[in-house]
């Protein structure tokens, strides 16, 4: 691989004839082929398809949670494939963040501690005050001692928002992030999302079946038959 | 990463879950019950050591002939023994014109080295630590009885007058001897000469009673072996208990035993939660994936965090032992006069250690799935780790289980078979539990559905049969937990009864010996009148072994018994037609059961003697049957054959003896009578009439040594039922943590059960059947388990085995009350809950 180191710096993901099969019994099932992405710095692009098209499976692998069965897969210039998964765990350290469909937090945690949680495995100081202002943030300063089953399930993704951001990620994943939530606080939880994006200047890899909301992000892309199409360049579009 | 201030700060925020509390209490409970137990052994084994020396009048009792030399006493000084000289003889005592033979005792200003002489001296009943002054006597009640004599008056001892200056109730050493059978009077060493008793030719024993540690006896190994083979008497108060022996090691071998029951039941409690625990952290081990975390540092992360929790709770739970055996203590304390010495730092590393093992070998096995977790599980639910195989759980908590046996027992042997029976019958009771859950899956097919608390059997029995796996894991470790509250319960019971029956209210007081034969007659009528339980009369022959199998026995032992002092001493013979009550023939066959013996010629068909040998002395000389044992008597001899071996009750109070006869081979040789009985105190004057009329008689008062062992029996029992009562806390334990443990996935299946339509009425009956069902189903097998393991107990606590029908009956029944009640308590909080928010909390929304 040649690429520029300028190319590096602004590269914050990259794939090439990425696949991925899984064998269920005798019969092998090809669930992404041939896929190919590049994704820079700051950008935000939304990854849609239908219900089982594989967007949960692509965006496992493009996190490093899961690995491919063939192409190359790269994220801060680092190739994934050449690492395990503790070598990929310590690349996510501190620089990715994640918002689930189902939130994921801890139900033994108040909300205060599930923001710190990932604050915790890196040395440093101000883990309370930072998580906090994190929390005050997405407008839930009145609440931080409440357990997860105290809160509404909006409130709850707020706390997921506040988690993915605490760290000042340089990447942030989003799967079906409103999911589970109705239209109105869907609404909210989004515009939270994007504020918050655009203030840290973070990339956004968001995972949606709902095209609204895809087309709030500057890319966005079809996953359908195991590869990615662009669909449209709104925002570059728009800004010419 | 700070991963241990990570840990702590995770603990923390744990607690408030159900599971890492039922950790901690688990935990908890095993450190405090092996603490209390330990520290309370500790303390009871040093206190009875002591209570014993004080019995034998010191932990070392050196006795002869003659006086002991000043190089001895020296010796002993020098090892660190505190010394008192005791002077034995028996003499005529006279008041007026009253004349007894009494046992004098004659003691110096040393006096007793433990306890107290219980004495009036005129102004009731008070604990003396010294003996009588130069110049004084204090004598027996019944002496006085016998003499007529008061405190204030002068009784004649030899050449020298002495007052009376109080009257013994007790003394706190019980010395045997033959001076001990007369009525006792006690005076000053510093009287002795002016006696003039000491002359060359009487009758003394001399003795050196010497106080100190084990340590400074142990150090005194080599001379006290030579002095042994000068012919002096030595008594070890560590060896020569044998009137506590017996009881008081099945006592600790049971408090053993419930200490480890209660470990185990911890045990299982700890992998029961930690199941749990692990389920739970699941999502956050992902998620630590996900921000970053290496498989090591996840592993070390939880590791961390349960070592913390490990610790926490052995120092609450040692606290906790330590009262516990606190209070074990001031509850006994009133039933006996022992002092104990306090608690030593073994019972404390013992109780940390068991922590930490318990934790790795329960729970280890079960943790190292949080490392394996991929962080893919965070968008995919299911993907959870393999659980660690049942089986690997199994082995690896009873490999640590086995250590820790090894550890409180010293016995690998026993260890490992008890480790090899233990896991064969988890194969079995697995086996067992398999054939059970098909079964009740096919009977309830087969029932019909007639009403509506049927089909609540139903449903409850179908959804404990269906979750396979889980329900036969819980099967398992309810069984395991009943069958060791079974255990310990049934060997209480039964320890207790045997003590009952071996000292029932009326066990033998008194024996009377040296009954010449002529006196036979009068003196069984005498004893008969006012006794109201008798042994009957044994003829006692006095004889030595002087060859086995034609040579002598020094040739014939084992080289470790050569010693022994059934070869250095006469031997107590008797002859007797049937096989006294209380022995039990261990090998070969009694007397009149022999083919081609003949009872009245006292021969065999082979023309040899048969003989009866007590079966602990024979496996100390190295007897078998065949052997033939040569005895001297006076200038005789007799030979006879062993054709049987007996085994006897050295604590029964009754006459025992090493070598039994036929009627008729000892004929002609001089022989008295032994006999003992019981005489309540209203039959106090036939001793005086007995004394009176058969003055040759020595009648001899063991109230006092059966009153100390029952009294120990008695403190014992209650230390065991506290025991006991924590092993059944230790038991409730299990439950709830294993309870605890399915709670979520029974509330989620109960809040699906509502959302298709299932009221909370039918929801309460259904799973209180299922939880009935498996009480029953675990007390059914855990009576099983409890049986075969009581076979291989009772035969280490020396109990005669038998079935317990009652128990098959009960434990059935009193394992689906409490299954059933506790897990139906348990879940009545998913009841209430609207089925959504049971949903919701699992994640399902």
């Amino acid at each position: 691989m040649s690429h520029s180191s300028d190319d590096q710096q602004k590269r914050i993901l990259y794939a090439n004839q990425l696949g991925k099969r899984v064998t269920s019994g005798e019969r092998e099932l090809v669930i992404l082929e041939s896929l190919a992405l590049d994704v820079e710095r700051g950008e935000s692009v939304a990854i849609v398809g239908s219900s089982g098209a594989g967007k949960s499976t692509l965006l496992g692998l493009l996190a490093g949670l899961d690995s491919p069965s063939s192409g190359e897969l790269e994220m801060f210039g680092q190739s994934l494939s050449a690492l395990d998964e503790d070598g990929r765990a310590a690349l996510r350290a501190g620089r990715v963040g994640f918002v689930f469909q189902n939130f994921q937090l801890l139900p033994t945690l108040t909300a205060m501690e599930n923001v710190m949680l990932p604050l915790e495995l890196s040395p440093r100081q101000d883990i309370a005050a930072k998580s906090r202002q994190c929390l005050e943030r997405v407008g839930l300063g009145a609440r931080l001692d409440h357990l997860p089953k105290q809160l509404s399930g909006g409130e709850q993704q707020r706390v997921a928002v506040a988690r993915a951001f605490v760290t000042d990620p340089d990447l942030v994943f989003a799967d079906e992030p409103t999911g589970n939530l109705d239209e109105a606080t869907g609404k909210r939880i989004i515009d939270l999302l994007f504020e918050l994006n655009r203030e840290s200047g973070t990339t956004l890899i968001l995972v949606t079946h709902d095209m609204a909301l895809a087309r709030r992000c500057d890319r966005c892309l079809q996953l359908e038959g195991g590869r990615l199409q662009a669909l449209e360049r709104q925002r570059q579009e728009v800004d010419a | 990463m700070n991963l241990i201030a990570l840990s702590l700060k995770g603990l923390r925020r744990d607690l408030r879950a159900s599971d890492v509390r039922a950790l901690f209490v688990a935990l908890a409970l095993a450190v405090a019950a092996t603490t209390m137990i330990g520290f309370f052994l500790d303390r009871l084994d040093r206190g009875l050591t002591r209570q014993a020396g004080q019995l034998l009048g010191g932990d070392l009792v050196l006795e002869q002939g003659q006086a002991f030399d000043d190089e001895l006493r020296q010796t002993l000084r020098q090892a660190g023994l505190e010394l008192s000289d005791q002077v034995d003889l028996v003499s005529m005592v006279s008041q007026a014109d009253a004349f007894q033979p009494a046992g004098l005792k004659v003691v110096d200003d040393h006096y007793p080295l433990y306890g107290q002489v219980r004495v009036d001296r005129g102004n009731g009943i008070e604990g003396l630590a010294h003996g009588p002054p130069p110049g004084s006597a204090w004598i027996a009640p019944r002496l006085a009885q016998l003499l007529d004599a008061g405190i204030g008056d002068t009784v004649q001892v030899g050449s020298l007058s002495l007052t009376v200056t109080g009257l013994v109730e007790r003394e706190p050493d019980q010395q045997g001897g033959f001076s001990g059978l007369a009525p006792r009077i006690m005076l000053n060493l510093q009287d002795l000469e002016a006696t003039g008793l000491v002359r060359p030719g009487s009758r003394i024993e001399y003795e050196i009673l010497a106080a100190g540690p084990p340590a400074a006896i142990d150090g005194l190994e080599g001379r006290l072996d030579a002095l042994r083979d000068a012919g002096v008497e030595i008594r070890d108060v560590r060896v020569d208990r044998p009137s506590l022996g017996r009881s008081l090691d099945r006592a600790q071998k049971y408090l053993s035993l419930a200490g480890l029951a209660a470990v185990l039941l911890a045990g299982v409690a700890v992998a029961m939660a930690t199941r749990r625990y692990v389920d739970r952290h699941l999502d956050t081990a992902a998620l630590l994936r996900c921000f970053g975390a290496s498989q090591r540092q996840l592993g070390q992360l939880f590791a961390w965090q349960l070592a913390w929790l490990g610790l926490v709770a052995a120092a609450v739970g040692a606290l906790l032992g330590l009262a516990g055996q606190a209070a074990l203590l001031a509850l006994l304390t009133r039933f006996l006069p022992l002092e104990l010495p306090p608690p030593g730092g073994m019972p404390w590393l013992m109780g940390v250690l068991t922590a930490l093992a318990v934790l790795v070998g329960f729970a280890g096995p079960t943790l190292l799935r949080l490392k394996r977790v991929s962080a893919l599980k965070v968008l995919r639910r299911e993907l959870d780790p393999i659980p660690a195989s049942g089986w690997v759980v199994v082995v690896v908590a009873s490999l640590v289980f086995g250590t820790l046996l090894w550890l409180y027992s010293g016995d690998p042997l026993l260890s490992v078979g008890i480790l090899l029976g233990g896991l064969v019958a988890l194969v079995v009771l697995w086996g067992l539990g398999q054939l059970m859950l098909t079964l009740l899956l096919a009977v309830l097919a087969r029932l019909p559905q007639r009403s509506q608390q049927g089909r609540a059997w139903q449903l409850g029995g179908r959804q404990l049969a269906r979750r396979r796996n889980a329900s036969l894991g819980q099967l398992l470790a309810f069984s395991v937990t009943f069958a060791a509250m079974a255990i310990i319960a049934l060997v209480r019971g039964d320890l207790l009864t045997t003590w009952q029956a071996q000292l029932p209210a009326d066990t033998p007081n008194y024996f009377a010996i040296n009954i010449q034969p002529q006196e036979r007659d009068g003196v069984e009528t005498l004893i008969d009148s006012a006794a109201d339980a008798t042994s009957g009369l044994y003829p006692m022959v006095r004889g030595r072994l002087t060859a086995i199998d034609g040579e002598p026995p020094q040739q014939q032992v084992p080289e470790e018994h050569q010693t022994d002092g059934a070869l250095r001493r006469d031997l107590n013979l008797t002859w007797r037609e049937t096989l006294p009550e209380g022995n039990r023939i261990t090998e070969g066959a009694w007397f009149d059961a022999e083919s081609g013996s003949d009872a009245d010629s006292a021969t065999a068909s082979d023309g040899s003697v048969p003989i009866s040998v007590e079966e602990e002395l024979a496996g100390r000389l190295g007897l078998s049957l065949g052997d033939e044992l040569t005895f001297t008597i006076g200038s005789d001899s007799v030979t006879g054959r062993v054709t049987s071996l007996r085994h006897l009750d050295w604590e029964s109070f009754q006459p025992n003896f090493f070598i039994i006869f036929p009627p008729g081979a000892l004929d002609g040789f001089g022989h008295s009578y032994i006999t003992s009985f019981h005489l309540p105190d209203a039959g106090n004057e036939m001793l005086g009439e007995m004394v009176q009329r058969y003055p040759g008689v020595s009648v001899l008062n063991v109230e006092a040594l059966l009153e100390q062992v029952r009294g120990i029996l008695g403190q014992v029992t209650r230390a065991i039922e506290f025991v006991l009562g924590f092993v059944l806390l230790a038991g409730i334990s299990v439950l709830y943590a294993a309870l605890t443990a399915s709670r979520p996935a029974r509330a989620h299946e109960g809040a699906l059960l509502r959302v298709f339509g299932a009221g909370n009425r039918t929801l309460a009956r259904m799973q209180w059947a299922e939880f009935a069902l498996l009480g029953f189903a675990s007390g059914l097998l855990g009576a099983a388990l409890a049986e075969a393991s009581a076979l291989g107990i009772y035969g280490w606590l020396g109990l005669a085995p038998r079935m317990h029908w009652l128990m098959w009956g009960a434990m059935p029944v009193l394992g689906a009350a409490i299954v059933g009640g506790i897990g139906y308590l348990l879940s009545r909080g998913s009841r209430r809950q609207a089925p959504m928010a049971s949903l919701r909390l699992l994640g399902e929304t």
